[in-house]
């Protein structure tokens, strides 16, 4: 590759990575050189800048043709600015609850990595909304996970950090194994590693035997992928990880590293498996033959999310388990692949960003006050801080699916959109009768915070950080509860994923 | 008209005022809660007044889009909603106005009055919305309101779990509710009352898929409705203050399944077996909660149960065609119900206690409120010349003329139940002698006795409105420009009023010669002397007779159907619970802490899917 046609790329298309990269850069070096004394917070404060300048300008390439440079590696599609502005938002969010932060043990001296390691995390999942190539899908992804197992184990003095990163790099590197191989079916068969090259030659696949291995590597890439969405039975690792990992890194997986799960399944399935045709040109494609697979391990996490979580004195692993069930609730969408599938789960997401970090603020102040997890420490906080308990309260009807918040939106459009295909019936059934159960714990954590006479009457100290995330998760809850449509006509205006998805 | 949308937010805005500031208001919280309603009331007054001589007034917007769908938000004022902003906004005024006297005193006085202001908003909100999503919106958060003020009393743990129970056990009704909703959606391809009903009538819904809907709804105005078999969370909610029991169990939340099923009433009168069922359950409700009702202690739980019954009244009604009969029913019900529960709440406020055997002889004391609860108890009862007589008539004749001699029996027997138990509880409580420690027994204040004198006019004089004597004028506006709901006035043959009174009358007598009895014999003794012994002998020939058929008959069939109730219905309950506990139990031991089981499940899920892949041929062929 000459200099000529490095230099004729669009690399417009990449500011908001390359802010992020050259911050990174310059945080690590500031790390460096800052006295040891001096406090590290200033470089979360950098971090966030550079975040919202990313957002500025990914909102800025919106409305634009679709663009790729580096030999289609790198692609700027609606699909990818959508997500990316997600991915943005919640590192955003993630990165407040990180400054305000305060570990009790083994956090102080790494205090400087933990910042541009969330960058770098953030880094891997935005390459990976942007990937055109099988390649810079997998190293987003490895750039994702690697940073996510130094973070699970950054408390280096804690024994729980260290068994959450243990837990975690074993059953990562496990899932990245299984989706690899996956992968390399694909490869062969095709002989190249581009999307859409793969889509148009495997669009006229014709040989049984090629589809046979197609179906296989479609499993492997699915239950590779089934891991980092934490979806059943590949959800084991989540409960210990998100336990052991400090609050911050734990809502960092729970939310941007799982939306960045579902940005890869969508890319990688549509793109390849939604193209491959199963008997000749213009045949019925493959995923829709494979919807079963993904609608058992949909129903499966589902049921599993909900009904352990019931059993949870933990309220990490209360909310990990609630993740789980979240994303059996996103993936119903992937499942009926109905025309509205991009903006039921892009909302659905939002709606899960604002919501769930909104409780792990809550459960940051809660858990640093009194300093264990238990569900029990949440009782009485009505009385103790009755406007941290009504935010806590309406995050929690809002998690819980109810009308009037954005959960509420959000469960409807997955919903309408499983009967708008052709009737997904019992997986809508199981979404209803799940969400009914998933009442008992979230209002078990309820009947805690406004009817339980608390253990001790102090106060809690409300750190600026956690303050702004609990105004804009609250706020955001009720106002896309209400106003659904100004995110979605954001959406319809400017971003015209579909048409944009498969050119 | 175009500013009825103006009528839920002012209880919204006393719910935000007194939250934000009601610590600092303290009891003067109540001043802005009853000023907004008041706002509210006037405003359905004029509502209700322009309605008289204007058509429906419709207006929306297009709220959310989901891929080809708009859907909309708005409100709509047509006669039905119209009443019923007027029967909630007054209601809710006045207990409003009432809580002031009652909960006096009350540490958390603010925080009660915000959320009578949110509960309120919800009710209010439900019944202007001109759609399915918004009412299925506002029904859950009526909900909310009703879980907030039923749990009030968080500090007793019988009020804590009586609030859980009533929100699961009507999200349960919500869930049939949602499904049914998004059926009709998915057939209709809309949410709008007016666009639903015009495809059903065009025919293109099917009529399998009509009476499915249909009865998925019904399960939702079940579960809101108390009715069997989801109506054990209503007595259990008698937990919250007696204001709030007046409130969401006379005139609001019960009242929103009967008001879903009238909304929607061509929806059901398109299909015959949803009628039919409607009608079923409803007049089983009626006799089965009667029933109940008779064996009670507990001043509220008697109500309670009566209102059960009443509610399976309505229901009945509806489901025999009798729209009109129905909503009347509705309308009377919430008056003489409000006047009762607050009539209660007066006993409790001067006796300090729940247990009707531990009252009698208030009649002398409370000078204001025996008077008034008998008003409610000669409405509720069906004497003639009072409210229910009339409302209860109707839905009689449309039993009797919808086709369903058995469930017009039930109702009737039902009807019988009701004067039995409303005198019984009354002859308990204030007459006779004193049976409880009864110290400073006094009339509650002005500002409780107040709202109570204007319900008990209301409970004499509100069923004027629509009588076969001097006009249906209720009947003959609500069916106006709409001829799904049937006739203004269904013509029954008069044989059914005598009848109605007849039973009425029979089971205030009953009532008396046991509960009233005592006393007058006492007297008679006195006064008389032996000299009518024959007859004294004779009356407790008749009593010994009662005492060993219809008595022990009815508290037989009583007890065994409370069996039913306790081990039956709540154990299915519990052993639906416990199946999802035991699969909790089994996951979680699972997740034993050991990375390689965790590696060797996922490992096992995929061989399973690949085995499965494998088995069904996959692609081979």
């Amino acid at each position: 590759m000459s200099l000529d046609t490095l230099l004729s790329y669009n690399w417009g298309i990449m500011t908001p990575e390359f802010i992020i990269l050259v911050v990174i850069a310059l945080l690590t070096i500031f790390d460096l050189f800052m006295p040891k004394t001096m406090d590290r917070k200033i470089l979360g404060w950098i971090g966030l800048a550079a975040i919202f300048a990313a957002m500025v300008t990914t909102a800025s390439l919106a409305g634009g043709s679709v663009e790729s440079i580096l030999d289609d590696t790198f692609r700027l599609d609606s699909f990818a600015i959508a997500f990316k502005l997600l991915l943005l938002a919640g590192a955003g969010l993630v990165m407040f609850l990180a400054v305000s932060h305060e570990a009790k043990e083994g956090l102080e001296n790494y205090k400087g990595e933990f910042y541009y390691l969330f960058l770098t995390a953030l880094l891997g999942t935005m390459i990976m909304t942007s990937s055109g190539d099988l390649i810079t899908l997998y190293i987003g992804l490895e750039l994702l996970s690697i940073s996510s197992y130094i973070l699970a184990g950054i408390r280096k003095n804690n024994l729980k950090s260290n068994e959450s990163a243990m837990k975690y790099v074993i059953n990562g590197s496990i899932s990245s194994a299984i989706a690899l191989f996956g992968m390399s079916y694909v490869y062969g068969l095709t002989g190249t590693t581009n999307l859409l090259d793969i889509a148009a030659q495997l669009s006229v696949l014709m040989d049984s035997q090629h589809v046979y291995l197609l179906g296989i590597s479609f499993l492997m890439i699915l239950v590779g992928l089934a891991f980092k969405l934490a979806a059943a039975p590949f959800h084991m690792w989540a409960p210990d990880v998100y336990q052991g990992a400090p609050t911050p890194v734990t809502a960092f997986l729970s939310v941007v590293s799982k939306t960045a799960g579902f940005v890869i399944v969508i890319r990688i399935l549509l793109t390849v498996f939604g193209a491959a045709a199963t008997e000749g040109p213009g045949s019925v494609p493959l995923l829709l033959d494979m919807q079963d697979y993904i609608a058992v391990i949909a129903g499966a996490t589902m049921i599993i999310g909900n009904v352990v979580a019931l059993k949870q004195t933990n309220i990490k692993r209360l909310f990990a388990y609630s993740s789980i069930a979240h994303a059996g609730y996103l993936l119903v969408a992937v499942t009926t692949l109905s025309s509205n599938m991009f903006y039921s789960i892009w909302f659905y997401l939002l709606a899960y960003l604002l919501m769930n970090l909104g409780v792990f603020a809550v459960i940051q102040v809660v858990a640093g006050k009194t300093g264990s997890e238990k569900i029990t420490d949440f009782a009485g906080l009505y009385r103790r801080s009755p406007w941290l308990a009504v935010a806590m309260g309406i995050l929690l009807i809002s998690l819980a699916g109810f009308p009037g918040t954005a959960g509420f939106i959000g469960k409807l459009n997955i919903f309408m959109g499983a009967f708008a295909t052709e009737g997904h019936y019992v997986l809508a059934s199981i979404m209803i009768a799940t969400t009914v159960i998933s009442y008992f714990y979230y209002f078990g954590v309820m009947t805690q915070i406004f009817f339980r006479p608390a253990a001790d009457t102090s106060k809690f100290h409300i750190p600026f950080g956690i303050l702004v995330v609990l105004i804009i998760t609250v706020v955001g809850s009720i106002w896309f509860g209400i106003f659904p449509n100004t995110a979605l006509d954001f959406m319809h205006n400017n971003l015209n994923i579909i048409d944009d998805f498969f050119s | 008209m175009e500013n009825a949308w103006l009528i839920p937010l002012f209880p919204l805005l006393s719910f935000l005022i007194l939250l934000l500031i009601g610590k600092r208001l303290r009891e003067a919280s109540a001043y802005v809660g009853i000023l907004l309603t008041l706002a509210s009331l006037v405003f359905s007054i004029l509502v209700l007044v322009e309605r008289f001589s204007e058509p429906t007034y419709l207006e929306q917007f297009t709220w959310l889009t989901i891929g080809d769908f708009h859907l909309t938000a708005g409100f709509e004022v047509n006669q039905l909603n119209a009443l019923m902003l007027f029967i909630v906004s007054l209601v809710s005024f006045l207990v409003h106005t009432y809580s002031k006297g009652y909960m006096h005193g009350d540490e958390r006085f603010p925080v009660f009055y915000a959320y009578l202001g949110l509960f309120t908003f919800a009710m209010l909100g439900l019944v202007l919305s001109p759609n399915l999503l918004q009412t299925y919106i506002f029904w859950e958060l009526v909900g909310v309101g009703s879980f907030l003020l039923i749990g009030f009393y968080y500090y007793k743990e019988e009020a804590k779990a009586a609030a859980k129970k009533a929100f699961i056990m009507t999200r349960i009704g919500d869930v049939g509710l949602l499904i049914g909703m998004i059926l009709l959606f998915w057939q209709t391809k809309s949410f709008e009352y007016s666009e639903i009903f015009a495809s059903i009538e065009a025919g293109a819904v099917s009529q399998t898929m009509i009476t499915l809907t249909a009865i998925l709804i019904f399960i939702g105005a079940i579960g809101k409705s108390g009715q069997f078999p989801l109506h054990t969370w209503l007595p259990d909610a008698m937990e919250g203050p007696t204001p709030v029991s007046a409130l969401i169990h006379a005139a609001t939340m019960v009242a929103a399944g009967v008001y879903l099923v009238a909304a929607l009433f061509p929806l059901f009168s398109a299909s015959e077996t949803a009628l039919l069922t409607v009608a079923t359950i409803g007049a089983f409700t009626a006799i089965f909660a009667a029933s109940i009702g008779l064996v009670q202690t507990d001043i509220k739980r008697v109500l309670a149960y009566s209102t059960v019954s009443q509610l399976g009244y309505m229901m009945l009604a509806l489901g025999s065609a009798g729209y009109v009969a129905g909503v009347f029913h509705l309308m009377t019900h919430a008056f003489f119900k409000a006047l009762l529960f607050l009539a209660a709440g007066s006993v409790i406020h001067a006796v300090h206690t729940q247990n009707i055997e531990e009252m009698g002889g208030l009649w002398k004391k409370l000078r204001l409120t025996g008077p008034l609860f008998l008003i409610g108890t000669l409405a509720i009862a069906g004497v003639p010349g009072l409210s229910g007589f009339f409302s209860k008539d109707e839905i009689l004749v449309a039993a009797w003329e919808g086709g369903h001699p058995v469930l017009f029996l039930l109702a009737l027997i039902a009807a019988f139940f009701t004067a039995f138990y409303m005198f019984r509880l009354f002859f308990l409580v204030f007459t006779g002698e004193a049976r409880g420690l009864q110290e400073n027994v006094h009339e509650s204040p002005t500002v409780m006795t107040l709202p109570m004198v204007v319900l008990g006019i209301l409970a004499i004089v509100a069923g004027y409105v629509n009588t076969p004597w001097f006009g249906t004028f209720l009947g003959d506006w609500l069916v106006d420009g709409n001829e799904v709901l049937g006739h203004g006035h269904m013509e029954g043959p008069s044989w059914i009023m005598i009848a109605a009174t007849v039973i009425s009358l029979l089971g205030i007598y009953l009532a008396w010669l046991i509960y009233g009895k005592r006393t007058i014999a006492r007297d008679w003794l006195s006064g008389q002397g032996g000299m009518l012994h024959t007859v004294l002998y004779n009356k407790y020939y008749i009593d010994e007779f009662y005492q060993l058929t219809v008595i022990s008959v009815t508290r037989g069939i009583s007890y065994f159907l409370r069996f039913i109730d306790t081990f039956l219905v709540e154990g299915v309950a519990k052993g639906m619970v416990g199946f999802v506990h035991g699969l909790g139990k089994t996951g979680s031991k699972l997740q034993n802490g050991q990375t390689q089981m965790y590696g060797t499940v996922a490992f096992l899920g995929l061989a399973l899917l690949a085995f499965i892949f494998a088995l069904t041929g996959g692609y081979l062929k």
